[in-house]
């Protein structure tokens, strides 16, 4: 404590008290005016120094207060430029999948009334509908089950049992996949999740902390809605492996599930997906 | 009154041609700026208590930027540069602060 108590006592620097006796002493013994001159002479030289002590001083204050502003002019800039171009970005792409969705719709009006004409193209018409109802790409109706799943109210805890890697109280992409699985499992003719419909090329997987569908991000809570026989589908999947665990899960880490039954829902029609390499082998069968 | 006029053209400078500060000493220049600030208010303190030599005040200007240096590199070198950097602008604040007091007691008496 003495060394705190010294530092608030003892602000001033010692030195210049001891130089003052010094003078004084000096003063005393030599009272006659001898040194005066060469005195007044290194005086004016210490003198000039602190002065430009004090000049150095005030640039090297003025040079880091500089920096630092211009350091944070920097960092602050960026930041802006990001943030502008991040929705700049995103307002392009959204106004893309709008443009997508709208020619999508456009190109199957047109594909609809060109096959209607003949009686070849009705046929070809009503094979394409199945095909495109098989494959996920055009919006389905029907009857089915509606799982919506959610995070534990306020669950942030890490848990090593469930990969660590997000709270326990979190669905995490494993999740999502299991159910996805367990409802086609359970005999679901289409899924969807938040309003994305799962094709045989829909990834669920996570990216940092979001789940990514389809790779677009989700928030909670997720609805999963499959459609099938509700008599069916609502046992099969309650029954299954996944169904018990999601339910262990509910009571271990008060994740939110809810399984309903509906009687009409309409799933959308997932994009056409996009085949670059892959081509119809032609065997002979 | 020199001294003083000298401070803020040095400020001026500073702010207007801003130089360009080699990387590896941009973090000394804080502590510099403190610690020889601490070393102007003890001189002006000691200047109204009719004490001051400048003598003094250049050696313990000089020493004092570079001893504050000192501290803060070893402290960079032993990974404790963050503390103190901050012990040494506490210290020479407190410093600074009571100078500032005292150099207002002179002057306004009160």
């Amino acid at each position: 404590m003495s060394l705190l108590v010294d530092m608030m006592t003892h602000t001033l620097d010692e030195s210049y008290g001891e130089a003052a006796a010094r003078r004084a002493g000096d003063r005393a013994a030599h009272p006659v005016a001898d040194g005066a001159a060469d005195d007044g002479r290194t005086g004016w030289r210490r003198r000039a120094i602190a002065v430009l002590l004090l000049l150095a001083l005030g640039a090297v204050t003025g040079t880091a207060a500089a920096q630092v502003r211009k350091r944070q002019a920097a960092t602050s800039g960026v930041r802006a430029q990001l943030v502008a171009e991040v929705h700049r970005r995103t307002a392009a792409s959204d106004a893309l999948a709008r443009q997508a969705a709208r020619l999508r719709r456009e190109v199957a009006a047109q594909q609809d009334a060109l096959l209607r004409s003949g009686t070849v193209g009705s046929s070809v018409a009503r094979q394409l509908s199945a095909l495109e109802l098989a494959v996920g790409v055009g919006p389905v109706t029907g009857p089915g089950l509606v799982v919506r799943l959610d995070d534990a109210p306020g669950g942030t805890q890490t848990d090593q049992a469930r990969g660590g890697q997000a709270g326990a109280g979190r669905v995490l992409d494993r999740d999502l996949q299991d159910v996805a699985n367990g409802l086609w499992a359970a005999g679901a003719e289409a899924v969807s999740i938040n309003g994305l419909r799962l094709t045989t090329l829909t990834a669920i997987r996570s990216a940092g902390e979001a789940i990514l569908v389809d790779y677009r991000p989700l928030t909670p809570p997720y609805t999963v809605r499959a459609i099938g026989d509700p008599r069916l589908l609502e046992p099969g999947f309650a029954d299954s492996a996944t169904g018990r665990r999601i339910a262990t899960y509910t009571s271990l880490y008060g994740l939110q599930l809810a399984i309903r039954r509906s009687d009409k829902q309409t799933l959308p029609g997932a994009g056409t997906p996009a085949l670059r390499l892959a081509k119809p082998a032609r065997t002979a069968s | 009154m020199i001294p003083a006029l000298a401070l803020a053209i040095g400020v001026a400078l500073g702010l207007f041609f801003e130089p360009t500060v080699p990387a590896g000493l941009q973090p000394y220049l804080p502590i510099a700026v403190v610690a020889a600030l601490d070393a102007v208010f003890g001189a002006v303190r000691a200047q109204l208590e009719g004490i001051f030599d400048d003598r003094v005040f250049v050696v313990s200007f000089v020493s004092n930027v570079l001893v504050a240096g000192l501290v803060v590199f070893l402290g960079d070198k032993l990974g404790v540069g963050g503390q103190l950097s901050t012990g040494v602008v506490v210290v020479l604040g407190i410093r600074i602060f009571s100078n500032a007091a005292a150099i207002r007691r002179h002057i306004f008496r009160a």
